[in-house]
């Protein structure tokens, strides 16, 4: 593995003073990958020649092909200065806004990070994200102002000029520094206000109130980059060259007998070189003098830049060699391509990889000096307060700052995500080169093999019969290969460990994101280790540590233990750990706190396989890559679709093809998610589309227009619609008959029902064992709720229409929970009502008899109300916030009246039939048995066609109202600066979205506006939202309610002013109607469309046509 | 002189044709093609759209009229308009291209959305999407049979799509109890309809709670019916019996 041998890594693991856990951060194309690659080859790993053009760190073939990274990878590196020498475990991030997930993995594990900012485009939205991440996670940050090549070579810009623009990206960077400083302590003191607000409240005393913001209290000067502070560098990694301020005034001060203290401080700034007197003077800029950064340092970078690719001049390239002390290959001098040359020049005087490793080694904090707020805020889960820990939890604290890799520290480690590699790159099962006994042996093998087969061969020839020994070394031949072709992919977690020292082996206790380590510590015996078994303890696992490997970029290498302060590889994690998980030996460790992700998933898309038979290969694979990817969602929704979601659209196209071609190894088609919708009534509108005050008579001639539509094809013998809505149906046999009428639910009761949709189903399993006259233990708290939930509904169901409505609950649907509602308004038909298990509690026995006359045919018409709420007439979708009130209900109970003229004699029927079933269940159900054997011939027995007509009477029902859809939608939350607030309202309006409010985060320039967006609309509107404002803006979608379009699907234009604003064919979009007839051409239901608009007219076509 | 020679060959390229033979005559009318299933389903209503003339012919592509004692002899009417629109209704017609391709569209759609709202994938006891069941139902090379049901042909995919993939119907589960007399006996007869027997209990009458395939449910119906002579009771629980909710992997 290049120069530096393992042993050496594994010595300078242990000493945790000269480790540095740092990673690149940056914005997309700023150079990240490049710069890795530099120091990488500053190792050795790679030849120089190559860094910046073989991204050693992008090991995926789609990264290469695209030239973005796509994952964090980490890779260790040695590097000596002086006497020193450290231990570098770098981790390379993506810069692509879809992978900010990766990027908060990696920043987790480390200490420090290298901010890179390209010197021509200064900061861009991902820096600042990247900041705002290093400044969460209190990682502190050194900056590397990468690309400088470019300002000579593309902007073409002089020394001076660069000089001002350089300090003004630096002015940038700092500023975002500083608005995340004064956010933080704006915060800070929002929170001391609101603790001194509770202490006022007990009365004591005088109260003083300080006004001041507390940020002039705060000191900041050690956050902001400046060159002089030594953390900053310039570099320009593809020409392999980098510096910072201290490098020249070493050179500096040699030369011109300075002291470098002074360089340092005035190398940059507004200072300036006074030759006369030979002393640097302030105020460069009033005074129109060089500054001291340009003249003594730019001007340099810019002559030779100038003399070797722009003139090309030999004798001076020579020259500044010479003035240099650099050699270079005569093969370098001689290439065509300059920069060659350069790069070749430059990588000796002012190695990149140096100068930014001695600033990370200089500037960035080591393992042991971990700040204790860090510490405090990784061991605080969930806004629990520090100090409310444990106290064993919160010695341990010590135990992370110590950072100690003695046998007796507990061990920690925190696995930040879990990455899939291929078995056959496991250093296991790598091929290594044999070395000379091994391939002595080999040989002895094959010589052996082949003279067995010899001795074989002659032995057959001479007995004709099979040789035994040569058969059995000819079938375990062709085992191998199919060993190997048996690879899987094996999971890795990426990890840190902060303390103690974990081997192979070892068994760990894994604790879970809910882990409350006051309760694993009551629960678990003094001093029990990880091996115990342990079950009782929630959110706690026990797992082996197989395999721990050195992380070197694409390739692994395995060691048996690793000591505190180093990042690593775990194998063998895959069961017990999802994506992210804190291993420790001791029970008092509470799990860290979970990972901060920039943006939240909100790509849907739903994915199938080609062969409907590889399913499972599917499930499997959408499996593992849930594990493998930090970011990513799989779901399975109740349709039976595989959602999908992914944080935009490169990371989606990335998941596809990892899914693809590693994880289920099959086709995959992937399609939009279908759109779910709900059916409701609406109360009949007061005014037209025009706003025109709607007359009585027209509304009625609108109710009649779609009632003739109605009856298509069904005599009307057997059912009846009134004006007011009123639907009267006969089953075919005219033995039953039901009136129903649909209600609009206030809107409120909707919500209700559908926010308490689980209390509602355990209220229908308490009554459906109830009936049975089964007592079931049922939960007291479960009996208040329902109370309570009884109580609102008759709360919001005041008025005169509705009055005593709740206790006429006959059912809710569909599925009985739903938020529909079937509502008992027949006259003298009394059953136990839905709250029956409220009076249970209160009279034991009373309700176990069944005393009530309870019909048979109750539950045929609960379950046709069930099939009409699942799926309603506009397009088979569920209906929502309906009330369904069957009005009357008749049974013909006389079974061989075939004369019977119906409907008449039919109401008689109630009292009859309660006369038979006060005779007792039995003889109740035998006739109704008998009844049933004699319609069995033509209809099927009448409980089956009981449910068709009341399903039919509910649909007539709903038809005869005003009906809407409801369309799913999304609250959207947006963040944007000012100058792209615009460009978001457009792409929010375009697609029907609606701006509930925006105000501004104090402290920052960020707005944050809150819309609501339907969920149909949503398709692709991250990804335009993020082109729009050239990812300015970050959306985050979450669904929140159903909300009723208020166009209606089949309005045509039916008064006066209609027609005249509208025209006849009301020509205008009707979203209601563009939803609905997409939902019906998706499930092949008829869509009113015409399939040609204007018929060809006859046309005499020629002879040859 | 007709001579049908390809000069004076006239075709009717955008026509299509209804007929009806009434009064022992055939009556022809033309119109526009791919218009008359949106007449007759009514999405189409203006009549000038669909006619091409208002006349009603006896041969359409010869140009010959009807008479017009005939018309009255037939119809009972003279009103030309009134006859076509009795003839639009009532006659027969050549289906044109685009209406049966539509037709056997929404047909194939609406066939593969009842596939997919009966049926489960038994090892996870979640429904298919329909894209699914309509590229299966691709690959199994099915075709429409325009003049059968959908619900009909929907059975009849489901029985073929099993001999390729892991479909199944999804189960309705029911509550039976039946008395104790009869139990026994009952029992033996409906165990071949039962699927999966989810609780059993035996005092006084037998109860099972148990899933049991749709296609059976009528057969168990009967059995329970007639064996216990309405003493017996049957309790559909729920109609499909699916995961519900969504799930995280």
């Amino acid at each position: 593995m290049g120069v530096i041998g393992l042993d050496k890594i594994k010595t300078l693991q242990r000493n945790p003073a000269n480790i540095r856990n740092l990673c690149i951060l940056a914005h997309v194309d700023h150079g990240k990958t490049t710069l890795a690659d530099c120091l990488v080859a500053n190792n050795g790993i790679i030849s120089s020649r190559l860094a910046g053009k073989l991204r050693y760190l992008d090991s995926r073939e789609d990264e290469q092909v695209r030239g973005i990274t796509m994952k964090s990878s980490a890779i260790s590196l040695h590097y000596s200065t002086g006497n020193q020498e450290y231990l570098l475990n770098l981790i390379d991030s993506p810069g692509h806004v879809d992978f900010s997930s990766e990027v908060s993995t990696a920043v987790r594990l480390c200490d420090g990070a290298i901010v890179v900012v390209d010197a021509v485009e200064g900061v861009c939205p991902q820096t600042q994200a990247v900041l705002r991440q290093a400044w969460l996670e209190n990682v502190r940050p050194v900056l590397v102002i990468n690309k400088m090549d470019r300002l000579i070579m593309e902007l073409k810009l002089t020394a001076l000029e660069a000089y001002t623009h350089l300090q003004k990206i630096l002015g940038q960077v700092n500023a975002v520094t500083g608005t995340l400083f004064t956010s933080k302590v704006l915060e800070e003191r929002a929170e001391k206000v609101k603790e001194e607000v509770n202490r006022d409240k007990d009365p004591s005393g005088d109260q003083v109130y300080d006004w001041s913001a507390g940020l002039e209290d705060a000191d900041d000067s050690h956050l902001y980059f400046s060159p002089d502070q030594g953390n900053v560098v310039f570099a320009s990694a593809i020409d392999g060259w980098g510096f910072s301020i201290q490098h020249f005034a070493h050179i500096y001060s040699q030369r011109m007998g300075i002291r470098t203290e002074v360089l340092l401080k005035t190398l940059w700034g507004d200072f300036y070189l006074d030759t006369k007197i030979q002393r640097i003077m302030k105020g460069a800029q009033t005074k129109g003098k060089k500054p001291l950064f340009v003249q003594l340092v730019l001007d340099n970078i810019w002559s030779l830049y100038d003399a070797v690719v722009t003139r090309r001049d030999k004798q001076k390239v020579e020259k500044v060699m010479t003035s240099l002390g650099i050699k270079v290959m005569t093969r370098d001098l001689r290439h065509s391509d300059p920069k060659v040359l350069l790069f070749a020049i430059c990588n000796q005087w002012l190695p990149v990889s140096k100068a930014v490793l001695s600033m990370v080694c200089e500037k960035l904090p080591s393992p042991l000096e971990m700040a204790a707020e860090k510490v405090e805020k990784l061991m605080s889960v969930r806004t629990r307060r520090f100090d409310s820990l444990p106290e064993r939890t919160q010695e341990l604290k010590t135990a992370f700052l110590q950072c100690s890799s003695e046998i007796n520290a507990p061990v920690i480690i925190f696995v930040s995500k879990m990455f899939a590699v291929d078995t056959k790159t496991l250093p296991q099962k790598r091929q290594r080169p044999l070395n000379q006994e091994e391939i002595a042996q080999r040989r002895e093998v094959a010589r052996q093999r082949h003279a067995e087969k010899l001795a074989a061969e002659s032995l057959e020839r001479a007995t004709q019969s099979g040789s035994a020994p040569g058969e059995a070394t000819m079938t375990s031949l062709p085992l191998k290969p199919e060993e190997e072709e048996e690879q899987k992919e094996v999971f890795i977690a990426f990890a840190r460990i902060y303390s103690g020292t974990v081997k192979k082996g070892q068994r760990v206790l894994v604790l879970g994101p809910k882990y409350d380590p006051a309760q694993g510590l009551s629960l678990l015996p003094e001093g029990c280790s990880a091996s115990d078994c342990i079950q009782e303890v929630p959110h706690l696992s026990c797992c082996t540590v197989e395999n721990l490997y050195l992380l070197m970029g694409r390739e692994l290498e395995e060691l048996e233990e690793i000591p505190a302060g180093n990042v690593m590889g775990i194998g063998g994690l895959e069961d017990c750990v999802l994506k992210t998980a804190t291993l420790s030996a001791s029970p008092a460790c509470s799990p860290f706190t979970p990972l901060y992700f920039e943006a939240a998933p909100i790509v849907r898309v739903a994915v199938e396989p080609k062969h409907p038979s590889e399913m499972p290969k599917l499930v499997s694979g959408m499996r593992l890559l849930n594990q493998a990817d930090p970011c990513a969602e799989v779901l399975i929704q109740e349709t039976g679709e595989h959602v999908l979601v992914t944080a935009g659209e490169v990371h989606l196209q990335r998941c596809l093809d990892d899914l693809r071609e590693r994880f289920a190894k099959i086709e995959i088609s992937v399609s939009k998610p279908i759109i779910p919708f709900r059916e409701t009534v609406v109360r009949p509108p007061k005014v037209d589309m025009v706003n025109e005050e709607l007359g009585k008579q027209q509304k009625v001639a609108v109710i009649h227009q779609v009632k003739k539509e109605l009856p298509q094809g069904r005599s009307s013998d057997y059912q009846h619609v009134d004006p007011d809505g009123l639907v009267t149906l006969t089953t075919p046999n005219r033995l039953a008959t039901v009136c129903v009428r649909a209600i609009p639910l206030p809107q409120e009761v909707t919500v209700l029902l559908e926010r308490n949709s689980e209390l509602i189903r355990a209220l229908e399993l308490m009554n459906s064992s109830l009936r049975e006259g089964r007592a079931m233990d049922i939960n007291l708290r479960i009996l208040e709720a329902i109370a309570e939930l009884k109580d609102h509904l008759q709360s919001l169901l005041q008025e005169r229409k509705w009055r005593n409505a709740v206790e006429r609950i006959w059912a809710f649907g569909p599925r009985r929970y739903g938020p529909n509602i079937l509502l008992n308004s027949i006259k003298d038909y009394s059953r136990p009502s839905v709250w029956q298990c409220l009076e249970w509690r209160h009279s034991n026995d009373q309700v176990r008899a069944p005393a009530s006359p309870l019909r048979d045919f109750d539950n045929s018409i609960v379950s046709g109300f069930q099939l009409a709420t699942l799926s309603g007439p506009m397009c088979e979708e569920p209906l929502m916030g309906v009330c369904f009130s069957v009005e009357r209900w008749d049974v013909e109970s006389v079974p061989f009246s075939q004369n019977s003229d119906t409907l008449k004699e039919d109401s008689v029927s109630p009292e009859a039939l309660r006369d038979v079933s006060s005779h007792g269940n039995s003889v109740d159900a035998t006739t109704e048995r008998k009844m049933d054997a004699s319609s069995v011939d033509c209809y099927g027995p009448v409980s089956g066609q009981l449910i068709a007509a009341m399903k039919e009477a509910c649909r007539y029902a709903f038809q005869a109202q005003p009906q809407r859809l409801m369309a799913a939608m999304y609250t959207c939350e947006i963040m944007a600066t000012a100058e792209v607030l615009g460009r978001v309202y457009g792409v929010l309006g375009k697609r029907e979205g609606r701006v509930l409010h925006e105000e501004m985060k104090e402290g920052t320039d960020m707005f944050i506006i809150t819309a609501v967006l339907p969920v149909a609309e949503s398709f692709g509107f991250a990804d335009e939202i993020r082109k729009r404002t050239s990812g300015l803006a970050s959306p985050q979608l979450v669904f929140s309610h159903w909300e009723v379009i208020s166009s209606d699907p089949y309005w045509v234009p039916t008064t006066e002013e209609e027609y005249l604003h509208f025209g006849e064919k009301a020509d205008s979009v009707n979203q209601a109607l563009k939803y609905m007839n997409a939902v019906r051409r998706r499930k092949g239901l008829f869509v009113e469309e015409k399939i040609v608009e204007h018929a060809e007219k006859q046309r005499t076509l020629g002879k040859n046509k | 002189m007709s001579i049908f020679t390809p000069t004076n060959q006239i075709r009717l390229t955008n026509v299509a044709v209804v007929r009806m033979k009434k009064g022992g005559k055939r009556f022809e009318i033309a119109c526009y093609k791919n218009k008359v299933m949106s007449w007759r389903s009514g999405t189409e209503k203006d009549l000038d759209e669909v006619l091409q003339t208002h006349s009603v012919f006896v041969n359409v592509s010869k140009g010959q009229m009807a008479k017009k004692d005939d018309l009255v002899k037939a119809f009972g009417t003279g009103d030309q308009t009134e006859i076509c629109k009795q003839i639009l209704s009532k006659g027969e017609l050549q289906v044109s291209d685009k209406e049966r391709q539509s037709q056997l569209e929404t047909m194939f759609r609406d066939i593969a959305s009842i596939v997919a709202e009966k049926c489960v994938n038994p090892d996870t006891k979640r429904p298919y999407t329909v894209s699914l069941i309509e590229r299966a139902m691709k690959d199994i090379h099915y075709s429409v049979k325009p003049n059968k049901s959908t619900k009909q042909q929907a059975l009849e995919v489901i029985r073929q799509l099993k001999e390729t993939m892991e479909i199944q119907r999804a189960h309705m589960r029911l509550r039976l109890a039946v008395p104790a007399k009869e139990a026994k006996r009952l029992r033996e007869k409906l165990k071949p309809l039962l699927q999966v027997v989810e609780s059993e209990e035996f005092d006084e009458e037998l109860e099972m709670v148990v899933l049991v395939d749709p296609g059976c449910f009528r057969e168990i119906d009967e059995l329970i019916r007639c064996e216990t002579k309405g003493r017996g009771s049957l309790e559909v629980l729920s109609l499909k019996d699916v995961e519900e909710g969504d799930e995280k992997l």
